[in-house]
């Protein structure tokens, strides 16, 4: 399967996360809820690549380049 | 993976360090992710109020309180116990110290908040559990099965609506329940041999995940990290197992609020929206308090009557010469007249009665000039009582309140962690993140509050370059007043040099210093939470709240500033500051001499500075290059003041001659070339 990340995501999309960076991140991501196999909805993404998420409930907005760092498989 | 539920026997316990406490009571902390509610829960125990808003992150202090025999602690919201930031950290030492931790979390975002529950449960904490925001997960048709949950976890749960005091009242009865949960059992076999080495399970869970704090307090070296993402993962799909037990729910449906949450950040809808969000506030601050209500209260009731009163009442025994200046309908000086008191006013009642009837029905303005130069130096034309006073009660004070008031209102509905979504990606070019839009907004009201508030910025990094960006580019409430009535004399043309110059310095600045200081620019990564109708009580007591904190903090600066430069006016110095200034002023800048005046005088206060131009004859190109001048220089003495504090010593002198530099600089530049 080709390697897409979280930012190429549209709006309106899902995906599963695939794999999460290394590093302080990491651990910060999967404390949230956002982990491998976790299925997020992108609910409106920015020009410039700010996105906000919506998963387990919650919203939550990242910056492009942490989007950049988090591959996903769409669904 | 097995759980199990130690017995109630607590674990040695060592002090790991110095919140004072009081030995002898037992330690309450209240701990939870960020806007969940725990300072709501803390006022309602301890009586006292503290910062209640709908922004993650407000509580960045440690609040402590007693309540019956305990000790009550209010915590800043964390997502984990560890180090990742300044909450986190202060957090952690408070929960480690901590006999009961009362957990509070968000009925709508257990997924989330969970985590941490579970964490203090591996911790071997006693907990009771908080589930607050019930009326929300029932207003999303969430329901929670707190029953199933307690058994779940093995700690005891309520249900409340903490700012409907609903269900608060077993809290009493949580916290002599509170109990150590169901942990991992090969974790909590692993954490019992690490006893020996550190004091408590808590730091033998944290070393094991990897803290790089705790494990140089006891000379270790940092467990590798992958142990943490295992923990963390392990404990991830524990607290989902959990979930899938104890709640389920039905589709959200789509409310007024979380439609108009949506559209304001949407790339089509959050910009109208924001330019909306920023009129409106422009018109509440800029146009009615700052112009209307500051307009009564300095000029009428400042000046007009305090002062006047002080001073003449100052000049009763005390040798002085008063000039009263009769002001035509325009507010420019008709006539003057000068009356000397050798004695004091009392001496010579019939003259004092003849100078206060001297301007009739006309307005007049009174200077007070006493031989006494300690007098002069504490109640004269700029004297440190009645000038602080005038300024801090007449004018600083409906504009703070104004300000933070707006500020509530926005905060409590939930709309400026989406505005900081917004402009993120602006804010990334000179290095911010979304976060400190907030500063930079409150700037604009007062440069010396937004200052205080660049606390809740991430990094020092972004602390050191928001607050430089704060004290160069953005002109306070006080003086955009005057510059926007300069600017309207000056012409369409000059505003538009005004504004480029002033927004293009401010990103290349902030693009330099993005470039230049180590390290990176945080990412954005933050919660928006539901949008909700701000309530008035807690937007009134918001708004005293921050407003009495901020006076407190600045108050005692601006009076010092107002004392340094009625010493320098005192001896002299202020003049020889003036002189030493001329050349620069009139072959640099190309302004009249006067114009130095305005220039020292705006370090006392901003819009002094600016003020100081009115009475100036100056062509539209040559306001424009003041006004760049002055807006760029001259942070009042109490932002320099606070900014020191926050920054300390060698970064704010760098960042304060800095601005100087630059000031003169830019401001020369824009004269040689317009004139
Ligand atoms: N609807 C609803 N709102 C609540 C409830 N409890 C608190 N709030 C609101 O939630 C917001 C956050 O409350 P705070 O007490 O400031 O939360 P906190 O946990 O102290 O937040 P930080 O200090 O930022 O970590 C405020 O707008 C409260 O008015 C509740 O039970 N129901
Ligand atoms: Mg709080």
């Amino acid at each position: 399967m080709r390697s897409e990340t979280l930012s190429m995501l549209g709006k309106g999309g899902r995906a599963r996360i695939a794999r999460l960076p290394e590093g302080e991140m990491r651990s910060r991501f999967i404390r949230i809820g956002l982990m491998e196999g976790a299925v997020v909805s992108c609910l409106e993404k920015l020009p410039g690549g700010t996105i906000v998420l919506v998963f387990n409930h919650q919203e939550v907005a990242l910056s492009g380049d942490l989007a950049a760092s988090i591959e996903v498989a769409r669904l | 993976m097995d759980d199990v539920t130690t017995t109630h026997r607590p674990h040695k316990h060592l002090r790991t360090e110095s919140v004072p406490t009081d030995p002898l009571k037992p330690r309450i902390v209240l701990v939870g992710n960020p806007n969940v509610g725990k300072s709501v829960v803390f006022n309602y125990l301890s009586g006292l109020y503290v910062d209640v808003s709908n922004f993650p992150g407000t509580t960045i202090e440690v609040s402590k309180a007693t309540y019956l025999n305990y000790e009550l602690f209010d915590t800043p919201g964390i997502y984990g116990v560890s180090s990742f930031n300044d909450e986190e950290r202060v957090a952690r030492d408070i929960i480690l110290n901590g006999d009961i931790i009362i957990n509070v979390v968000d009925a709508v975002h257990l997924e989330r908040d969970l985590f941490l529950t579970q964490q203090l449960i591996d911790m071997g904490k006693r907990v009771g559990l908080v589930v607050n925001m019930m009326d929300e997960a029932k207003r999303q048709k969430i329901a929670v099965d707190l029953q199933h949950l307690e058994e779940e976890l093995g700690v005891p749960v309520i249900g409340t609506v903490a700012t409907k005091n609903k269900g608060l009242e077993e809290i009493h009865d949580l916290v002599v329940r509170a109990r150590e949960g169901k942990q991992n059992r090969t974790l909590h076999a692993d954490l019992h041999a690490r006893l020996s080495t550190v004091g408590s399970q808590g730091e033998a869970l944290l070393l094991m995940e990897g803290d790089e704090v705790i494990a140089e307090r006891h000379g270790v070296p940092p467990t590798d990290i992958s142990v943490r993402e295992e923990i963390y993962i392990d404990r991830r799909n524990r607290v989902n197992r959990v979930l899938q037990r104890s709640v389920s729910d039905v589709e959200t449906g789509r409310r007024l609020a979380s439609m108009i949450g949506r559209w304001s950040v949407s790339p089509w809808f959050g910009f109208p929206i924001l330019a909306v969000v920023l009129y409106a506030l422009y018109m509440f601050v800029g146009v009615l308090v700052a112009q209307d209500l500051v307009g009564l209260t300095e000029d009428t009731i400042g000046k007009g009557i305090v002062e006047f009163n002080i001073k003449s009442w100052i000049a009763g025994h005390a040798a002085t010469t008063v000039d009263v200046d009769v002001l035509d309908a325009e507010g420019e000086t008709a006539e003057t007249r000068s009356f000397r008191f050798d004695e004091g006013l009392q001496a010579d009642r019939a003259l004092w009665k003849e100078a206060r009837e001297f301007p009739g029905a006309s307005d007049a303005e009174f200077t007070f000039t006493y031989d006494n130069p300690w007098l002069v130096l504490f109640f004269g034309e700029f004297g440190a009582v009645t000038m602080t006073l005038t300024y801090l009660v007449f004018l600083l004070l409906p504009l703070v309140l104004g300000f933070y008031f707006a500020l509530s209102v926005l905060e409590d509905s939930g709309y400026l962690p989406r505005l900081a979504t917004l402009v993120d990606r602006a804010l990334r070019f000179v290095g911010l993140n979304g976060r400190a839009v907030i500063p930079l907004i409150l700037g604009f009201g007062c440069v010396t509050m937004a200052t205080i508030t660049t606390r809740l910025l991430g990094t020092q990094r972004e602390k050191t370059i928001a607050t430089t960006i704060l004290q160069l580019a953005i002109p306070c409430s006080a003086q955009l007043g005057v510059i926007a009535a300069l600017l309207a004399t000056a012409g369409p043309l000059a505003t538009l040099i005004y504004t480029a110059v002033i927004f293009s310095f401010l990103v290349i600045v902030g693009t330099v210093m993005h470039r230049t200081l180590p390290g990176e620019t945080s990412p954005l990564l933050i919660d928006l939470p539901h949008m909700r109708m701000p309530q008035l009580n807690n937007v009134t007591k918001k708004t005293l709240f921050k407003t009495w904190f901020f006076m407190k903090e600045a108050s005692p600066w601006f009076f010092i500033g107002a004392l340094v430069v009625g010493v320098l006016q005192v001896t002299g110095a202020l003049f020889s500051i003036m002189d030493a200034l001329e050349p620069l002023v009139v072959g640099w800048l190309q302004l009249p001499r006067e114009a130095a005046t305005a220039f020292v005088m705006g370090l006392v206060r901003r819009d002094f500075g600016a003020a100081g131009m009115f009475h100036l004859e100056l062509s539209a190109f040559q306001i424009v290059a003041a006004l760049i001048t002055i807006t760029l220089f001259v942070p009042c003495v109490a932002s320099l003041m606070v900014m020191l504090k926050e920054r300390g010593l060698r970064e704010g002198m760098i960042i304060w001659f800095g601005s100087l530099f630059l000031a003169l600089f830019v401001g020369g530049v824009v004269s040689q070339v317009l004139i």
